[in-house]
This record gives structure tokens, sequence and C-alpha cells, in this order.
């Protein structure tokens, strides 16, 4: 099975071809969006990171950023940073370049400030922009892709139609040799058991586990019971309005998501697979949903499968993001945000598996270009960099013995 | 009034009101007909059987909580009436 992308120097395939214009730090990011916004078919990764950094955050910034130039859905990349930074931009630089994909570097400070830089910029940035315009699909095998998949504005109709659809066509991918990825291990509380008998390995049961537990420990150690009203919950008002009682009523919904597949490994956040391995994989980190996407496009995904009942616009500026509903009646309200109703499962016109095949066929077409909603409304709200403050690292022995094990 | 519904699976303890449904009106089930105690709004959840304070919610074949008070058949199943320490400080009033 083939569809059209563009394969890159490093033999990665991608279903978009952007120019990346990314700053190293958040000092950067009004230069980078003015660079951007001459040059139709760049997009701006603006993000709020990139200093006053350490330890494991600095380490995310610096892999997510270098994930995201690195990405296959990048043509090509301009860097901009200031010069002061904690995130040497020349070390985002040389890692993208090393991929073989054309790349260049600003630097503010060195340019002389910002109409220099961004005079310099738009220069570069056309000569790039170029290069990536006359780079053509070609057939590629559909084992080239992986789908992130992630619930946002979830109500009780997520688990009933939207989720299992999704499964269903997750479980087409892999079957055809593709990639899914399931993460939002915090929402994922009360399913560890069933996620363990899926794991390809013994080993990967207990990584599945562990990490779980240590999401958990992370998710009770940040409550602060000094708090009052709704601080400390752990789902969202629209979640509770929506039908959805408990944070393990939710995860039961959203598990479904990731469908039948045995789960082959767990990922760190913003981290490719070994080489040459495919299959459904987790992704290590919590359910921020501009974070978590992000995580899973730094792994690799090159599209996102994303679930909502309440209804949701966000989008992501490398990456397609196809909305998929399974309530009718925020379906009828918000048209214009959604790509795929699933909403026919619960009135029992059609089957999950019926609709799964729909929704895989939908991806392909996406994965060739069609474009989807969010990309419509140019939605970039989902490129957002993990964080993680003071270091975590329990004993996974000391977590498992909380739980009774 | 019918409304339409829909359980999960046979064993569950709740059902889903699949239409914004009144206080008297009425839902076939798996475990019989249940008559709806209260206002119950579109995919929310109702008891089919009584249930005991203490006593697991089952939904997917799994427990989703546990009551907090006890209940008769027809009550709508919500974070009002039903808890969960998953995620939370065992034992803390959070």
């Amino acid at each position: 099975m083939t569809f059209q992308g563009y394969r890159r120097a490093d033999g990665r395939v991608g279903v978009r071809n952007y120019l990346a214009v990314i700053p190293s730090v958040f000092c950067a990011d009004k230069t980078v969006e003015r660079i951007a916004a001459q040059l139709p078919g760049a997009v701006a990764l603006r993000h709020p990171v990139g200093c006053a950094q350490v330890g494991l955050d600095l380490e995310l910034t610096a892999r997510t950023l270098i994930a995201m130039g690195r990405h296959p859905n990048v043509g090509a990349v301009l860097v901009v940073g200031l010069g002061c930074e904690r995130f040497p931009p020349r070390e985002l630089y040389e890692a993208v370049k090393a991929s073989g994909k054309p790349a260049e570097l600003l630097v503010i400070q060195e340019e002389g400030g910002v109409t220099a830089t961004i005079r310099r910029g738009v220069e570069l940035g056309g000569r790039l922009l170029a290069e990536v315009q006359s780079q053509r699909r070609v057939p590629c095998g559909v084992e080239e892709l992986t789908v992130a998949t992630k619930c946002g504005g979830t109500d009780a109709t997520s688990g009933l139609a939207a989720n299992p659809v999704v499964g269903s066509a997750m479980d087409r991918l892999v079957a055809a040799g593709g990639s899914a990825i399931l993460s939002e291990l915090n929402e994922l509380l009360g399913t560890e058991q069933m996620l363990m008998r899926r794991a390809a390995t013994p080993e990967v049961a207990e990584k599945i586990r562990d990490a779980i537990y240590e999401i958990e420990d992370l998710l009770q150690s940040s409550l602060d019971p000094s708090l009052g009203g709704s601080r400390n919950e752990l789902i969202s008002p629209g979640n509770f309005a929506g039908g959805v009682s408990s944070v393990v009523e939710k995860a039961l919904g959203g598990v479904h998501k990731s469908g039948t597949s045995p789960i082959v490994d767990v990922l760190p956040y913003a981290t490719a697979p070994e080489a040459g391995k495919r299959g459904l994989f987790l992704m290590d980190y919590e359910s921020h949903d501009g974070e978590v996407v992000t995580g899973m496009i730094g792994c690799g995904a090159q599209m996102v499968a994303f679930t909502t009942g309440r209804g949701n616009p966000a989008g992501h500026p490398l990456a397609p993001v196809v909305k998929v509903t399974g309530n009718h009646k925020t379906l009828s309200h918000m048209r214009e945000c959604f790509d795929f109703d699933a909403s026919p499962v619960i009135s029992d016109a059609r089957s999950v598996d019926e609709l799964g095949g729909e929704l895989f066929a939908y991806l392909l077409r996406v994965a060739e270009g069609e474009q989807t909603a969010a990309e419509r409304f140019g939605g970039d709200e989902l490129f957002c960099i993990g964080r993680r403050h003071g270091c975590h690292r329990k004993d996974p022995a000391e977590l498992r013995a909380c739980h009774g094990e | 009034m019918l409304r339409k519904s829909m359980m999960i699976y046979p064993e569950d303890s709740v059902a889903m009101v699949l239409e914004d449904s009144k206080k008297g009106d009425v839902i076939q089930t798996p475990r019989g007909e249940v008559e709806l105690l209260e206002d119950i709004e579109f995919a929310h959840k109702v008891a089919v059987a009584p249930l005991a304070c203490g006593e697991p919610v089952i939904k997917y074949r799994e427990e989703i909580g546990y009551m907090l008070k006890a209940v008769p058949a027809g009550t709508w199943i919500h974070n009002h009436n039903m808890g969960c320490d998953r995620g939370k400080v065992r034992g803390a009033k959070i």
C-alpha cells in the first residue's frame, strides 16, 4: 500500500513540505514570526522556552526543537537565535543540518538587531523556500506513516464512538506496517493491567506499568490541599459536563483510540523509536494537549488523530490534526471545526469497523495533502514544548509497593 | 416516555442515556426497564440497579469509581455521588 509523500535526504517521509523558522529561545519569537509572515509556505514555531532552564527541563526543550527541525514534514529550516541563550542556536542548526536538510542560522546579537535579522532572514528564507518548493511528492509505503492519537475536549461520546473508530483506523494502519502512538499516561490510570496484557514482551509490560505509576505519583505530588474549588480536579469541567465522572472512566474510554495492536515499546518524550521498530507505541508523558501532541510529533508522527466530543479548533504548525467526534450535537453546532463524523456509531446507523475503514482512507488522503479543518484556520496552538520541573526519579519498586504489588 | 440508552456491557452497573431525558422517562436495558428518578442529560450515566455506599461503579466492565452513598436504580451517577481515588493522595480530602 502506498501514498504520495515527500522523501527526505535521511530517508524519512513527510506528508507536508514546510520551511520551518525556529527560534532557539523565546527572545527571538517576534523576529521569527515577522520573517515567516513574509514567506508564504513558511511556518513560525513560536515557543516560550530556551533559556533559564536546567537539567531535564532544558534537555526536553533541546530535544523537541531538534526533533521539529529534523521532522520529515519540514523541507528546510531557518534557525534564529538571540546569542546568549542556554540552548545554543548553533546546536539546533548543526543537528538539523546533520539530517541532510537545507538549513541556515541567524543570530540577532550578531546581525545587529531585529530589523537586520528580518531583512537577512527573508533573503535566506526565500532561497530555502525555493529549494523546498522544488521537492515533489513520490510514492511512499504506508509503513512509513506514524499517526499520533489524542483526545481533547472529551465527553462520554468520545469513549463510545470517536475513540473506538480511531482505534479501528489505527489497527488498519499497524496491520499495513505503519505505526501509531498513544500517550497521556495520567489519563490511562486504571488501564495498566489491560495495557500490560497488550505488551509485545514482558519487559515492555514492566515499562508500561512503571511509566503509568510514575506519572500518577507525579500527579499526586502536584495536588495542593490548601487550594480549594476545582484546582485539584484531574479532569476538566467540560469532561464532567459531558458526562465523564472520573479520571478512570475517561481512561477506559480514551484507551480505545489505540485499537487492539500489541504495544511494541514505551518511548521517552520526543524520541524516535529504535531504527526499524514499527507498530503501536506508548509515549511516556502526561496530557497537556499541545505538549503531548508535540512530543508525539517529535517521536516521528506526521499526522494526529484527535478526538473531541466538546469541540476543539486547535492545530499544529507541522502536522495535520484530524478532528473526529462522536457527538452529533457538537458536530452540528460547530461543523467547521471537524473533519470526521463518528456519531453514526451511537445512532447505530454504522459500525465502528466500517467507520474505522473510512477514517483510515481519509487519513491517507490527508497524508497526500488534503487540508484539515485546523489547517484551513491556520491552527498552530498545539506546538508546545514539554516541561519537567525538579528531578522526579523514584525507584519503580517503591511505586509498585504503593499499589500493593 | 421511552428514551434511547446504551449499556456498553450487560455486566455494567450503569447505562448512558442517548438523549436529554426527564424524570419519569423510561429506558430499556439488558437488566430490565429502568425509570429515571431525575432529569439526565445526553451521554450521562444512570444506575441500572440499586448501588450500595462504597460499591464499585462498573462501566466498560471495569471499576470507574465507587459510590459515596447508597442510591436506587434510576439515579443519575456522576461526581456528586461517585468518588475515585486514582491520581490522588490516598486518604486525603482532594
